[in-house]
Parts: structure tokens; C-alpha cells; sequence
């Protein structure tokens, strides 16, 4: 493929990245006219209807499939970098079921710390973290591609099983509220949160394009990378932490969201034949937004009769998707 | 330029001692032994991969050990037995890894990079691979391409583990062919791990003799005789 292919391929992304936005806001079941879109920012009246749906609603959801969708292909773009593995990802490693632990502590327990705003994003972040270390210090150990993913695996059952003993000692309404955050949705933010969670957002992903060195070069793995001159300790914290940063934030405000973190990046670098990091960053951000507007669109459009949840969604177009890797990989 | 001050090699077990060795620059070693006898361990330690037991390693009169990874980068290449290819990545992104020690922050290659990777795949004659992606081309086009990469590179110190394993002939005799040509010009010190005793006695390469626990230099034995000492 020829670099202005590639060009012309970011190019159209850019245009669709609007389309999809623009039908992620009409998506709504109460229409909504293009005009009031612009004066709920401008001329917000708190007693217009329109104007508290688009604020309150519309535009929230449509932040949050912009930064999970970008967010958490990123975050799978840089574990299967990391690990050298195209089936990494934040929700194969256990990177989630570290976070969505830990939140089950948080939402399950009556611990304090866990109840407040920040215990909740921290306490997510944290888990997010250690997971991701352990899996880590894992990898070091393994040399087979599969049997890391059979260890994040069983680290996701085991997780899922202490979140299970917490299930049945919780009360009604304690245990409503984790079920329906593990369904994953992107409705859970509020207006005010966005600046807040945009700007971390934003940095991250200009962190991201300070690794771009550094990840063209683990490509050929570590070990070559380190006699080019990368100190690759430094760089692998570095990694973890925008991971978890990622996957974290993103489960804690909108709950496990699975497979767009390992089946994004492959379709990106499957469709710009590349594996040069600049152009992935963006084509990760730019193809995960798209999918998850569309995908969350398309839940919005069916809201009046079902109300079908995002994790499931994603996991039945993504579980497909991650076998058909695998028949072309691994045979 | 490269010494071997009284080193032992391993890892639990001690495999390999030198006494006082001394490689000069403009040349070329092959590193011959038996399986298992330590080679890649030997080629491992020089490059700052693998802590020696006991000894120095200086290249320079600077010891290895005492480098940050950004020196070394910039002092030792090496070209592993074998590189699989990687999925999407092109041979010429390939050879140009190698002058990620002198790129900047954000790995921007300059003209000057460019023209290094073209007369390098024009040494190797691999020019007609360069839009190709390293993981569907043969294996013996992968091993030039990993040579590339450490000519690339331009470091005063090239390893070589096996670099003929998977190469034909004719490859075969053009790689030795062109290193020594290197060391030369270039005033390189090249060290090799190869099984090739023909053709390296073919070109008169000195020999880094690993046998009995014992790596010694021999200028001049013949196949008959490096046969008996390793036996």
C-alpha cells in the first residue's frame, strides 16, 4: 500500500467521523431539530425540554462513544504492541475484570473510600493498573501467544467469581446498581463531568503519540529494541499506565465494554497494511469512534421496545470478529 | 578493539572462559564450536544481553557492562539467528529501525537515513524487497534483511549469530564476501557464529575456537585440524 492510499484512507475517516456523530445525535427516539443542538449550548434554557435532553443526554453519549471507542482501541493497540500478540487487549488480559473488580468492591461493599466519585474512577484505575502488571510479569514467563490470553482468561473467572460472592451478599439495590453498570452504557456520565474527562482523554492520547518511536520499534520485539536503544522498563511502565488509564476510566464510567478493544485494532491494521504507529494511532481513534457511535446508534434506534445492552452488542459482533483472527493467524 | 579480559560465560553452569583476548578493528571472526557449546551465549554477553560470571568485556577500552542502552546502541549491533517477519511492516521500515538510535523523539527518518537503507539493500541486493512486507518473503531474504538492519545501524561492532544458517550458496559466499569488505573499508570489528568452516577458510577468516570450555584465537589451522580440536 502506497502512503497516499493510507492518506486517502484517514481522509475518509475524517469525513465519516462526522456522519456517524451526526447519526449518533438524531439516533435519539424524541427528534430533536438541528437548530436546538446549537442553542442548548449557546442559549441553554433549562425549561426546554429539547435543550436538557440534548444536554444532559444526547451530547454525554456521544462523548463517550467518541472517547470509548477511541480509548479503548488505543489501549488494545498498545497491549498487542506490547506483548507482541495481535489477541491482546485490555478485556483478554483481565485489564477490565481488574477494573470491574474493584468497582464490585466499590458499588457491592459498604467501604467508605469505594462510595465517593473519586474512590470509584481511582479504585477503577488502580485495578486497572495492578492487573495490568500482572499480566506483565506473566508475559515474562510465557512463551506461547495463546497461553497468556488462557491466563487472562482465568484471571477473568476468577475475578468474576469473587464479584459473584459479592453479588450474593449485596443488597437489592446495591447489586441493582452494579448490574446494570456491568451492562455496560454510555448514558452514565453527566454534562458537568465531560470537560473533566475530555481533557484526560485528550492526553492521553497525545501521550500516545510520544510512543510512537518506541512502539514502531517493540514491533520486532523487545529484545531488538533494547539494542536500538530503548530502555524498555521505562517504557513498558509507560505503556501500562496509559492502558490502564484507558481501560480503566473507560470501565469505570460506562461499564465493561468487551471486544472493541482487541478486534479494533486489528481491523485498523488490517485495512492500512501498516504497521507504522503514527498512522495507527489515528486510525484506532478514528475507526473506534466510528464503530461504537454506530454501534450505540443502533441501540438508541431500538430503545423504545428493547433495551439492549452495549456490552452485548459489541461482544456479538466482536467475539466473531476475534475467531476469524484467529483462523487467519493461528490456524 | 574488542577485549576479552579473563571472561566467563554462562548461566548457572559456567559454559565458556577466555583468557586475555584481543579483536582488532578491521576484521572479521567466525566463532566456531559445537552445538551448545555457547556461542549465541558468548555473542549474547558481548552485546550487553547476558551478565558474564566472572571478567571483562571492553570494547575501546570501555567496559560494555558500564553502557546505558543508548551507547550501546550506538556502539553494537546485533543480527540474531533468525527473524520472523512482522506482520504489515515493510522491509525498507525494517532496515530503517536501524537508525533509531540517531532519529528523534518521533523516529522522523531524514534523506541522509533513506539514502543509508538504499546503499545498504543495494550492498545486500535486496533492493527489489524493500516495498515488501518481512513476513512474506523466504527465510534466507529475512536473514539479509536482519544483516541490513546492523549495517544500517553503522555501529563499530557487528555480531552475527548464525547469519548463513538459512542463506544459499551463492548468499552465502556474498555475505562473507561483503563483511569482510566492511571491516575493511569501514574499519569495523565483525564477529560471526557459523558452522561454514569451508567457506570461511575459503576467505581466510581468523578463527574464535570454542572447544572444551575454552575460546582461543587461530589464524591459520585447517579444516582438519579445527575438526580434531573441537572433537
Amino acid at each position: 500500500m502506497k502512503d497516499w492510499s493510507l492518506k486517502w484512507m484517514m481522509f475518509c475517516l475524517l469525513c465519516f467521523l462526522p456522519i456517524a456523530m451526526y447519526l449518533h445525535l438524531m439516533a435519539g427516539q424524541i427528534e430533536i431539530s438541528f437548530a436546538s443542538f446549537f442553542d442548548s449550548f449557546w442559549n441553554y434554557d433549562a425549561k426546554n425540554t429539547a435543550h436538557v435532553l440534548v444536554r444532559e443526554f444526547r451530547i454525554p453519549r456521544l462523548a463517550m462513544a467518541l472517547f470509548a471507542g477511541a480509548g479503548l482501541s488505543l489501549s488494545g493497540m498498545l497491549m498487542q504492541t506490547l506483548f507482541k500478540n495481535p489477541l491482546a487487549g485490555p478485556y483478554v488480559l483481565g485489564i477490565n475484570s481488574g477494573a470491574s473488580l474493584l468497582i464490585a468492591l466499590s458499588l457491592m461493599t459498604s467501604i467508605r473510600f469505594f462510595q465517593s466519585n473519586f474512590g470509584l474512577i481511582g479504585t477503577a484505575l488502580i485495578g486497572a493498573f495492578t492487573a495490568g502488571l500482572l499480566m506483565m510479569a506473566v508475559a515474562q514467563r510465557l512463551k506461547s501467544q495463546i497461553s497468556l490470553l488462557l491466563v487472562g482468561l482465568m484471571f477473568g473467572s476468577f475475578t468474576s467469581a469473587i464479584v459473584s460472592i459479592l453479588e450474593s451478599f449485596a443488597g437489592a439495590e446495591s447489586l441493582k446498581s452494579y448490574t446494570m453498570w456491568s451492562m455496560g452504557s454510555l448514558q452514565q456520565v453527566e454534562f458537568g463531568q465531560l470537560g473533566f474527562i475530555s481533557l484526560i482523554f485528550l492526553v492521553g492520547i497525545a501521550a500516545s503519540f510520544l510512543l510512537v518511536k518506541p512502539l514502531n520499534m517493540l514491533v520486532i520485539g523487545e529484545k531488538s529494541a533494547a539494542l536500538l536503544g530503548l530502555p524498555i522498563k521505562s517504557i513498558r511502565m509507560f505503556v501500562l499506565m496509559l492502558t490502564a488509564l484507558f481501560a480503566g476510566l473507560i470501565t469505570a464510567f460506562c461499564g465493561p465494554i468487551a471486544f472493541v478493544g482487541i478486534a479494533i485494532p486489528n481491523l485498523t491494521r488490517i485495512l492500512f497494511q501498516t504497521s507504522n504507529h503514527r498512522y495507527l494511532i489515528i486510525g484506532n481513534c478514528f475507526i473506534g469512534a466510528i464503530f461504537l457511535l454506530l454501534t450505540d446508534a443502533f441501540i438508541q434506534v431500538l430503545e423504545d421496545q428493547f433495551s439492549i445492552p452495549l456490552n452485548a452488542i459489541t461482544s456479538i459482533i466482536g467475539a466473531p470478529f476475534v475467531v476469524f483472527l484467529l483462523m487467519r493467524k493461528l490456524r | 578493539m574488542i577485549q576479552l579480559q579473563e571472561l566467563h560465560i554462562g548461566y548457572q553452569r559456567e559454559l565458556l572462559r577466555t583468557e586475555h583476548l584481543f579483536l582488532a578493528a578491521g576484521k572479521v571472526y567466525a566463532l566456531v564450536g559445537r552445538n551448545g557449546i555457547g556461542k549465541s551465549t558468548l555473542i549474547q554477553t558481548m552485546a550487553g544481553l547476558q551478565k558474564q560470571l566472572a571478567g571483562e568485556i571492553t570494547i575501546n577500552g570501555q567496559s560494555v557492562s558500564s553502557l546505558n542502552p543508548q551507547e550501546i546502541a550506538e556502539t553494537i549491533s546485533l543480527v540474531d539467528t533468525r527473524f520472523e517477519g512482522v506482520e504489515f511492516l515493510k522491509v525498507k521500515d525494517y532496515l530503517a529501525l536501524g537508525r533509531a538510535p540517531y532519529t528523534d523523539l518521533f523516529g522522523r527518518l531524514g534523506v541522509k537515513d533513506w539514502q543509508m537503507v538504499e546503499s545498504v539493500a543495494s550492498d545486500l541486493s535486496i533492493i527489489h524487497l524493500l516495498d515488501k512486507f518481512t513476513d512474506e518473503i523466504s527465510d534466507g531474504e529475512r536473514q539479509l534483511c536482519a544483516v541490513g538492519r546492523a549495517f544500517v545501524q553503522e555501529t563499530p561492532v557487528i555480531l552475527l549469530d548464525e547469519p548463513t544458517a538459512f542463506l544459499d550458496y551463492i548468499n552465502r559466499k556474498k555475505l562473507l564476501a561483503l563483511l569482510k569488505l566492511l571491516s575493511a573499508e569501514k574499519n569495523k570489528c565483525i564477529v560471526l557464529s557459523t558452522h561454514d568452516l569451508d567457506l570461511c577458510l575459503d576467505h581466510s577468516i581468523p578463527f574464535l575456537l570454542a572447544a572444551h570450555g575454552e575460546i582461543r584465537i587461530h589464524a591459520s589451522l585447517s579444516k582438519e585440524e579445527i575438526i580434531q580440536a573441537m572433537s
